[in-house]
C-alpha cells in the first residue's frame, strides 16, 4: 500500500512539478529542505494527496519538519486514511 | 541587545542549567522571562510608558492565553498561582520606585503604583467577566486576531504611530511640541505578535496543545528568543520544556558554549566592524566614487547577515544551556543558487510562519475558484502579496514596500524562468563541471539581487536608494 503511495506520489512530482517525467524520485530524497519543490508546488502537491487520498494536509503542514521525502508523506497520508 | 546584557543572561542561564531541575528551572524560565522584558524595554520619552508596555505584553498574553485555552487546562489551579507570581514580580518592580539602589531592571524609575494596580483591577475584572461568559465564543478569537493586528498596524505605520505618542503624551500631560514617531517602543511586539496569532490561528483551526499560563507565558516571552526570534512553534517549544531535564551535561554545554561564541564573534567582532563602513543613509550620501559604492552595499549585505545570523546563534545558545532546542533560522542564504532557495533559508522561521498562516491559505483559496486565475497570475499575486506583507512586518514605509515589492517579484521571475527551463537546465548540465558553472552563477546572481534589494532596506527614502543604485552603474 505504502509503495502505491509512493510510486503515485512520485509519478505526480516528476510529471506535473517538475515536468521532467523521467527523472526518478526515489523514497528518502529529501524534495523540500532540498529545494527540489518550491512553496507554490508544495500547494499542488498537497491539492493532489489530497483529491487523490482523501486525506486533509493542514497549511501549517506544508513544510520539511512535518515530511520532508515520499516515505514520510505516505506515511502521513497512511496515518489519516 | 549589548554585550554585558548578554553575558549576564548567559551567566544566568548557565547557572540555571547547572543547579536547577524540572519545576526549578521551569520557574526560573518564566520568573527570568517576565524580568527581562522589562530590563530590555529601552526608555520612552513618555512618562511611565517604558514600564506599562512591558505590563500590556503581559496582559495581553494573559489574556490571548484565555481565549486559546481549553475549558478543562483554562480551570486549573496553577493558572492562578502563575498570575499571582507574575503579578507579585511586577509588583515588586514597581516597588523599586522607592528604592534607587535597586532600579536595574526598568530604563528609569517605575512610576506610581496606583496605575499598575488600576491595569490589574482592569485586566482581572476583564478576565473575571470573561470567565462568566457560559459560552465561549469563537469570535473572541477572531476579535483578538483583529486586536493584534490593529496593535501591530499602529506600531509599525509611522503616521499612527505618531498620532499613537501625541495621543500617550496628551494623556501624561505632556508637551505635545517634540512628539515623534519614535517615541513608541514597544520592545519585542513583532515577534510576540508573530506567536499571539500562530496559537490563535491554530486554536481556531482545532489544532492547538493544551498548554497552562506558565507554559504559555514562556512560550511567548522566552527571553532568548524576545527581541529578535527565532519565531518558534508552541507544540515544538512545551515538547522541550516538558521534557525531562536533567542539568547541564558536558554534552549540551559544548554545542551550546559553541554557539553562543561564534555568535558573540559573529555579532560583536564581524557585524560590528562591518557598521562602520557598511550602507547607511550618511554615507549614501557622502561616497563619491562608485568602487566605494559597491564596497559599502557588498558590506551592509554582509553586515546584516553576521549581525542578524549571530544573534540567532547567541539565542539557540543561550536556550541550549536551559535545555531548550529553538529552530534555527539561518542556513547559508548567501549560497543558495536562486532566490526560492534563499527565501528557504534567510530567517527561515520568519517566512515558515508566513507560508503557514498566509501564502498557503491564500494560494489554497485562490485554487478553490471556480474559474481560478492562470497559473502565472496566481503566483505572482500570492508571491508579491506575501513579500509585501514581510516587508511591512518591517515598517510600513515606502523602502520597505520596495523591498518587499523586489523580491516579490523576484520570486515571480525565479518561477517562471525555473518552469521555462528546468527541462533544458537538467539536459543542459549533464557533467559535474557544467553543474557547477550553473550553480556558482546561480549564486552570485541571488547573491546580487538580494544585496540590491538590500539598499532599499537600509536606507530610509526611494530616492537615496535609487541614486545608490545609479552610482553602481556609472560609468
Amino acid at each position: 500500500m505504502s509503495n502505491e503511495i509512493i510510486a503515485s506520489l512520485a509519478k505526480f512530482i516528476a510529471e506535473k512539478i517538475l515536468k521532467q517525467p523521467s527523472k526518478v524520485i526515489s523514497a528518502d530524497e529529501a524534495i523540500i529542505s532540498s529545494g527540489l519543490i518550491d512553496s507554490f508546488s508544495l500547494m499542488d502537491l498537497a491539492l493532489f494527496v489530497e483529491d487523490t487520498f482523501n486525506v486533509r494536509i493542514e497549511d501549517t503542514e506544508l513544510n520539511a519538519e512535518t515530511f520532508d521525502n515520499l516515505t514520510q508523506l505516505a506515511a502521513l497520508i497512511a496515518s489519516r486514511k | 541587545m549589548a554585550l554585558d546584557r548578554i553575558l549576564i543572561l548567559a551567566a544566568a542561564s548557565l547557572l540555571c542549567g547547572i543547579f536547577l531541575r524540572e519545576r526549578g528551572r521551569a520557574w526560573f524560565l518564566l520568573i527570568a522571562s517576565v524580568l527581562v522584558i522589562f530590563w530590555l524595554q529601552p526608555a520612552l520619552p513618555i512618562r511611565g510608558f517604558d514600564f506599562w508596555t512591558p505590563i500590556a505584553t503581559l496582559v495581553l498574553v494573559v489574556l490571548t492565553w484565555y481565549f486559546t485555552a481549553d475549558d478543562e487546562t483554562r480551570k486549573q489551579r496553577k493558572n492562578t498561582i502563575v498570575l499571582l507570581i507574575v503579578a507579585s514580580v511586577v509588583l515588586l518592580l514597581n516597588l523599586t520606585r522607592f528604592v534607587p539602589q535597586l532600579q536595574i531592571f526598568t530604563a528609569s524609575r517605575p512610576p506610581q503604583l496606583e496605575t499598575t494596580l488600576i491595569i490589574f483591577l482592569i485586566s482581572g475584572l476583564t478576565l473575571l467577566a470573561l470567565s462568566r461568559l457560559t459560552r465561549f465564543s469563537a469570535s473572541f478569537l477572531t476579535l483578538g486576531l483583529i486586536l493584534t493586528i490593529g496593535l501591530f498596524l499602529t506600531l509599525k505605520v509611522p503616521a499612527l504611530t505618531y498620532w499613537t505618542s501625541y495621543a500617550l503624551r496628551s494623556l501624561t500631560g505632556q508637551s505635545l511640541d517634540g512628539t515623534r514617531n519614535t517615541d513608541f517602543v514597544w520592545l519585542g511586539f513583532s515577534y510576540v505578535a508573530f506567536r499571539l496569532i500562530h496559537t490563535i490561528r491554530d486554536r481556531q483551526m482545532g489544532r492547538l496543545p493544551s498548554v497552562d499560563l506558565g507554559e504559555y507565558l514562556t512560550y511567548v516571552i522566552f527571553f532568548p528568543a524576545f527581541t529578535a526570534g527565532p519565531i518558534d512553534r508552541i507544540e515544538r517549544f512545551i515538547k522541550d520544556l516538558r521534557a525531562p531535564f536533567a542539568g547541564l551535561t558536558l554534552g549540551t554545554f559544548y554545542p551550546a558554549s559553541q554557539r553562543l561564541l561564534l555568535g558573540l564573534f559573529k555579532k560583536f567582532v564581524i557585524a560590528d566592524a562591518l557598521a562602520l563602513i557598511a550602507l547607511n543613509d550618511t554615507n549614501a550620501l557622502q561616497v563619491k566614487s562608485t568602487g566605494w559604492m559597491w564596497v559599502i552595499v557588498y558590506a551592509y549585505a554582509f553586515q546584516i547577515y553576521f549581525d542578524f545570523s549571530g544573534y540567532t546563534d547567541i539565542a539557540l545558545g543561550i536556550a541550549r544551556l536551559l535545555g531548550i532546542k529553538l529552530p534555527e533560522n539561518f542556513a547559508s542564504p548567501y549560497l543558495k543558487p536562486n532566490l526560492t532557495q534563499f527565501w528557504n533559508n534567510w530567517h527561515m522561521t520568519l517566512t515558515q510562519w508566513f507560508r503557514a498562516y498566509f501564502f498557503n491559505p491564500i494560494t489554497r483559496w485562490l485554487r478553490s475558484w471556480q474559474k481560478p486565475l492562470s497559473m502565472p497570475m496566481m503566483i505572482l499575486l500570492t508571491q508579491v502579496a506575501t513579500m509585501l506583507l514581510i516587508g511591512f512586518w518591517h515598517g510600513v514605509t515606502w523602502n520597505f514596500t520596495l523591498w518587499g515589492l523586489w523580491h516579490g517579484l523576484g520570486l515571480f521571475i525565479h518561477n517562471r524562468w525555473s518552469d521555462m527551463t528546468k527541462a533544458k537546465a537538467a539536459t543542459w548540465a549533464g557533467t559535474p563541471a557544467k553543474q557547477a558553472v550553473l550553480n556558482i552563477s546561480g549564486i552570485l546572481l541571488t547573491f546580487h539581487f538580494v544585496a540590491f534589494g538590500w539598499i532599499f532596506f537600509a536606507l530610509s527614502s526611494p530616492v537615496a536608494s535609487w541614486q545608490v543604485l545609479l552610482k553602481l552603474f556609472e560609468r
